[in-house]
């Protein structure tokens, strides 16, 4: 009967040996005791001898195979004996694999939760409990802990201060007028606490963080909105005939902005404290109100699109960032921001820019307004543009410039279709 | 007394020279026809019997370990496996004449002495008594395995199968084993045969044997004890201070008649020339021959003799030999056994340290082999004879092998589900009087010079006025602590004390002071300077069924018996799942005024090992009460003193009891109530701490100060419900800071107590140096101003302080990152 020669198993922390050297080849025959193959682990390198004698008939491993030790190396026995027993071995048992599978499976649950950091005013537990259990606001207390901590003294200096507020002689009920009025005032206002959903911590880190570290301002210029609403008139009676989707007035703003601001590069950029990026693309960026909140997807290369296509783009991105569906690789990369509020009758506001784009432009509604025109007073629609800037990067004059020229092309919209 | 003894100039100075005997080497030349007198055939076919279940014992386990796999049975065996394939001659030779009232301790090495020793203890008793055992044995769950899976009538046969059962399933980790799997193959035994434990540590078990064969000398037992080691421990000098104490000169010439004699053990070394890998002769070692050595202990040489362990007819020679000179107590003897062992120093050994030819000589020479031709050669038996027996082994050993691999018969200790079972063995926690009620404990107290100066003492540091008693007039803590163990000297006829200077001199602080005059010398004597037989001949002392309070003279000698404090002391009532008891009190007295090396607090070092409880009492109170605790207990007990506060008075209770009482272990006490602020202390920083208390109270600041008083256990809850009140607490010490006992104490006040807390926990301890002169204690120990300090910095800064000490954590860590 052939004989499987398995790689030894040298220390129990030992789990594999590296074969370095086969003394044999297949087809040899040996005799008990002479020196099969070389062998090493971390610690040690020894030889195994062949403990029978035989033809070498298979050898399973080759020089610089890491072998799992009680694994077959090789077989030993007369020629032409079936040794397919010793070719379907695997290594590693059952019970491994399954302890293996659940130690990951433990693994995946514990790295679901992250915690935030808290407030950095500091405060002792002894004081927030003693607060709490008192109801006093911790922010009026005079910290005069180590390190400015709030320590227990404080909060016991405040709940007396509060005697101070009330007027009256007895510190026992004013102390407990304190209490009542406090407790008062927690049963008559009635509400009712909204968790913050993801959108809205995301909406507040990234609005609070652009208002916070941006020098910003909002210019506003209004323009003849006449060209604008007679071309999309137009549009709309010959839309099916031409395969054309149901253009907006968003889309045709966001289609002279993709085509005015490649002539205004520093907005549309991207600012850091170590230098502008600007971008060869107007990658546009259009705020949508969502039921979970404001989403900003981004049309990417909008000045190399039709209005057509980019009109049909935004209605993609909007139904998407509707539903909720949006892939979160279309809400970031924007070099430009459009930002909506015309259908609410806003005549102007002051958009926030998202960093670290330089520039946002708000769409206000259309109101009608007169000019003369020959001498004459003339009735038009006209619509408010606020465009807001980051000072640090452009200046004022840029801002105006561009809000300019995007004024003149929007007035003059059929030229710039066809530029 | 000593003074008996004359240190004569003339004598010393007198010119001379030392004369040596010759040392015998190998002297025994018979052979089995040459004995045939004196041996019956079973006998001799009993001694290849028993070297047969050795070799296949170890040969089961090489496999087992190299290829998971024995006679078609797979098993996996992670743990040790330090086989002795080649050495199986000298095991049988010494174990054959053995009986149950011989201990034996072994090495990591020691499966063949355990298997010779417990088949030889089978042989010897009647089957009345293996009943007996067996069915008291871990209440007679593995006879009950045995008797369940055996066909055979015979209790002999049966008791065979139980130990081999037993210790295999013991190897394995299995809760059927002889310590429940808790020892494993390097600590197995069984002590109804007389097997104490083996030991992992090289060299580990001559002082723990020593201490065993102290208690059969000085409780009048009978048998001798064997320490077993190989060639390799002869480098451990724990080892060496063990042969040196069984050798005192005055055990021969000081103690009384009754008690009198050198230490009835053996230390029998098994050399197969090799330390691991270290060849021993012409290597790592210098004496040529291990047998050597006896001359350099002894005048007698230790009656050191090379005996050839490749047959096995020799060593049963010498045993029988020296046990009559060990018995008539001109013991002890060092005893060389020349063997070999054909396998590595464990499974994963390549031995790439010695030559094949080497190993094949001496295969060539396999002493199982040899023996069983001379079988032949003298007619006892044939070859079909000597197969049979082999035969015979295998089977049983495969019986073994079966039940002990069976999951369902041999489980493993339910640890997942059940952790209770290990936490209820880390210590016995009984209470013990008299752990040997078949004698009387031996005391004179007729005219004690020291209980009558205690009784002319105020027990209190303040007269019925108040007023300050005088030193002198007070009754102190060296006090309270003799009168607690004179108790136990008269309760518990075991309790014996020894250590530096104990007898005469009455300790270097006096706490022993009378005991002189009312013990014999076995109870009270002084040892050799010698810390790791100090400590580890307690361990022995004990584990054999005696008390012992061994003292340390000053703690920071504990790095002399780490390993005897750590590894034995510690860990041996668990390792032996509770069978073992050890009720040593190991006296650690902090010094001071005597710089680096003798005035460090490491109560640290030994709360961090499981195993030891721990205890520093402050006053006399605490130091009377927990060492009556200590005295009644039956675990290991750190009993932590300060020097400089051996002359304290009670300043805190209102008198000592002269009444024996008990301080529970693990009660913090508080020593001063307060509202503001609490100070946690360990050791006479409690002192520090009331001063600190005191200069609080000028700024309006009320501390409470609790002193822990116990280390090991503690109970938290006394403290937290200090911090709940006050929101505050400073942990203090004259431990260095770094890894001081008090750290771990703040991290689990400031989990229990967290929202309580004003302020982080804060330690205050000596500086993460080394002690300077005593004039500059003042910069190293806490003084009562630093704990201010910490309080005002870290706590709660106090309106007008300045302090003088920098507290703050840009200083922690600055000091941190200086690592001082």
């Amino acid at each position: 009967m052939a004989t499987g020669v398995i790689m030894p198993r040298q220390g129990q922390s030992v789990e594999s040996c590296i074969i370095t050297k086969w003394n044999v080849k297949k087809g040899d025959s040996v005799n008990e005791g002479d020196v099969l193959f070389e062998y090493e682990t971390d610690k040690a390198a020894f030889e195994e001898e062949a403990k029978v004698s035989g033809t070498v008939l298979e050898i399973l491993a080759e020089e610089g195979d890491d072998v799992p030790c009680l694994d077959t190396v090789c077989v030993i026995g007369n020629e032409g004996e079936d040794i397919s027993e010793f070719l379907s071995a695997s290594s590693g048992s059952e019970e491994e694999n399954e302890a293996n599978e659940e130690v990951k499976e433990e693994k995946e649950e514990v790295a679901l939760v992250s915690t935030g950091r808290g407030d950095e005013e500091k405060i002792s537990p002894r004081a927030k409990m003693m607060a709490e259990e008192k109801n006093l606001d911790l922010s009026k207390a005079v910290p005069t802990g180590p390190d400015g901590r709030i320590i227990e003294r404080d909060v016991l200096t405040l709940a007396k201060n509060g005697f101070k507020i009330v007027k009256g002689e007895d510190k026992k009920e004013v102390c407990d007028a304190v209490d009542v009025n406090v407790a008062n005032n927690a049963e008559i206002a009635e509400y009712e606490d909204i968790k913050h959903s993801n959108v809205r911590k995301v909406i507040a880190k990234s609005m609070h963080a652009s208002l916070t570290s941006m020098a910003q301002l909002t210019f506003n210029r209004s323009f003849d909105a006449t060209a604008m609403m007679s071309y999309r008139k137009s549009l709309k009676k010959s839309s099916e005939a031409m395969g054309l989707v149901n253009i907006t007035i968003n889309d045709i703003i966001m289609y002279a902005v993709s085509r005015t601001l490649l002539d205004h590069k520093s907005f549309n950029a991207h600012y850091d404290d170590e230098k502008l990026r600007v971008f060869n693309d107007v990658n546009l960026g259009m705020a949508v109100d969502t039921p979970r909140g404001l989403l900003v997807p981004t049309i990417f290369g909008a000045n190399n699109m039709s209005l057509n296509e980019i009109s049909i783009r935004a209605k993609e991105l909007g139904s998407m960032a509707g539903e909720g569906k949006i892939s979160p690789d279309l809400l970031t990369g924007a070099s430009f921001t459009v930002s909506n509020l015309g259908s609410f009758g806003i005549e102007s506001f002051t958009p926030i820019v998202n960093p670290p784009q330089t520039g946002i432009l708000g769409v206000c509604g259309l109101t009608d307004k007169v000019k003369v025109v020959d001498g004459n007073i003339v009735a038009y629609k006209s619509m408010n543009l606020s465009l807001t800037c980051d000072h640090r990067a452009v200046d004022g004059a840029d801002a105006a410039r561009l809000l300019k020229d995007l004024c003149e092309n929007l007035e003059n919209f059929s030229a710039l279709l066809a530029k | 007394m000593t003074k008996s003894i004359f240190v004569d100039p003339n004598e010393m100075r007198k010119k001379g020279e030392i004369k040596f005997e010759n040392i015998k080497v190998n002297e025994y030349q018979k052979k089995v026809k040459d004995v045939t007198d004196e041996f019956s055939k079973d006998d001799f076919k009993r001694i290849y019997r028993d070297m047969w279940y050795i070799r296949e014992f170890e040969t089961m386990l090489n496999l087992i370990k190299t290829t998971n796999s024995y006679e078609g049975m797979e098993y996996n065996n992670p743990g040790p496996a330090h086989l002795a394939i080649g050495q199986e001659a000298a095991y049988v030779g010494q174990a054959y004449d053995l009986t149950i009232d011989d201990f034996s301790f072994g090495s990591h090495r020691a499966h063949g002495e355990v298997l010779a020793k417990g088949l030889s203890a089978i042989e010897k008793l009647s089957d009345e008594e293996l009943i007996k055992i067996m069915e008291e044995f871990d209440e007679g769950k593995i006879y009950k395995i045995i008797k369940e899976n055996t066909d055979t009538d015979d209790v002999k046969e049966i008791a065979r199968d139980f130990y081999l059962y037993g210790f295999l399933a013991e190897i394995f980790a299995k809760e059927t084993g002889f310590s429940k799997g808790l020892g494993g193959s390097m600590h197995a035994y069984f002590l109804p045969f007389g097997l104490y434990p083996n030991n992992a540590i090289v060299g580990g078990s001559a002082p723990i044997a020593t201490g065993a064969a102290l208690f059969k000398r000085a409780n009048k037992k009978k048998g001798i004890v064997i320490s077993n080691c190989g060639d390799g421990a002869i480098g451990c000098g724990p080892v060496y201070e063990s042969m040196n104490f069984a050798s005192m000169d005055q055990l021969r010439g000081l103690w009384e008649e009754g008690y009198n004699g050198g230490l009835p053990i053996i230390y029998n070394v098994f050399n197969n020339s090799y330390g691991m890998g270290g060849q021993t002769k012409g290597e790592t070692m210098a004496y040529d021959m291990v047998a050597r050595l006896g001359a350099g202990v002894t005048p007698n040489q230790m009656h050191a003799e090379r005996v050839d362990g490749y047959n096995p007819l020799a060593v049963i020679d010498a045993y029988r030999r020296k046990r009559k000179i060990v018995e008539d107590g001109e013991g002890p003897v060092l005893l060389e056994v020349i063997t070999y062992r054909f396998t590595g120093h464990s499974p994963s050994d390549a031995s790439t340290y010695r030559t094949k030819e080497e190993v094949a000589a001496w295969e060539a020479q396999d002493s199982i082999i040899d023996f069983g031709n001379q079988m032949i050669e003298a007619g006892i038996c044939d070859e079909k004879d000597l197969k049979d027996i082999e035969l015979k082994v295998r089977e049983d050993i495969k019986k073994a092998v079966k039940l002990s691999i069976d999951p369902e018969i041999s489980p493993r200790m339910d640890l997942d589900n059940h952790p209770e079972l290990m936490e209820n063995i880390m210590f016995s926690d009984e209470k013990i009087v008299n752990r040997d009620e078949s004698r009387t404990p031996e005391i004179n107290l007729e005219d004690n010079p020291r209980v009558n100066a205690i009784s002319r003492k105020v027990r209190s540091a303040y007269d019925k006025d108040g007023k300050a008693v005088s030193k002198n007039k007070t009754f102190q803590i060296r006090d309270g602590l003799f009168e607690a163990i004179l108790e136990g000297y008269k309760n518990d006829s075991t309790l014996i004390a020894y250590g530096e200077e104990c007898r005469d001199w009455g300790g270097a602080f006096a706490v022993y002071r009378g005991l002189t005059e009312a013990l014999p010398y076995h109870r009270l004597f002084n040892s050799p300077i010698s810390e790791a037989a100090i400590a580890g001949t307690a361990v022995g002392y004990a584990m054999a069924g005696g008390r012992v309070i061994a003292e340390l003279m000053y703690a920071d000698f504990i790095g002399r018996c780490g390993d005897e404090v750590f590894n034995q002391m510690a860990k041996w009532h668990a390792m032996s799942a509770g069978v073992l008891k050890i009720p040593v009190i190991l006296r650690l007295p902090v010094g001071n005024k005597y710089g680096a090396q003798h005035s460090q607090d490491w109560s640290g070092l030994c709360t961090h090992i499981p195993g030891l409880k721990v205890v520093y009492p402050n006053t006399p109170y605490d130091a009377k009460g927990l060492m009556n605790s200590a005295l009644r207990g039956t675990d290991p007990v750190i009993f932590v003193e300060s020097q400089k506060m051996y002359d304290k008075g009670e300043e805190f209770e209102a008198e000592v009891p002269e009444g024996y009482y008990e301080v529970e272990f693990g009660e913090p006490s508080i020593k001063r109530k307060g509202t503001d602020v609490t100070i946690l202390t360990i050791g006479p920083t409690l002192y520090t701490a009331i001063e600190a208390a005191d200069k609080l109270s000028e700024y309006g600041i009320s501390a409470e100060v609790i002193d822990a008083r116990s280390l090991v256990p503690f109970n938290y809850e006394v403290v937290i419900e200090s911090v709940k009140k006050t929101g505050k607490i400073i942990l203090a010490s004259d431990a260095v800071t770094r890894g001081s006992h008090l750290q771990d104490m703040a991290s689990n006040i400031t989990r229990l107590a967290f929202d309580y807390l004003d302020g982080p926990p804060v330690v205050v301890g000596a500086k993460n140096w080394i002690t300077p002169a005593h004039e500059l204690d003042h910069t190293f120990f806490p003084q009562p101003e630093w704990i201010v300090d910490a309080f005002h910095e870290n706590i709660m800064p106090i309106p007008g302080y300045s302090p003088s000490h920098n507290f703050t954590d840009t200083e922690l860590i600055r000091e941190s990152k200086l690592g001082v």
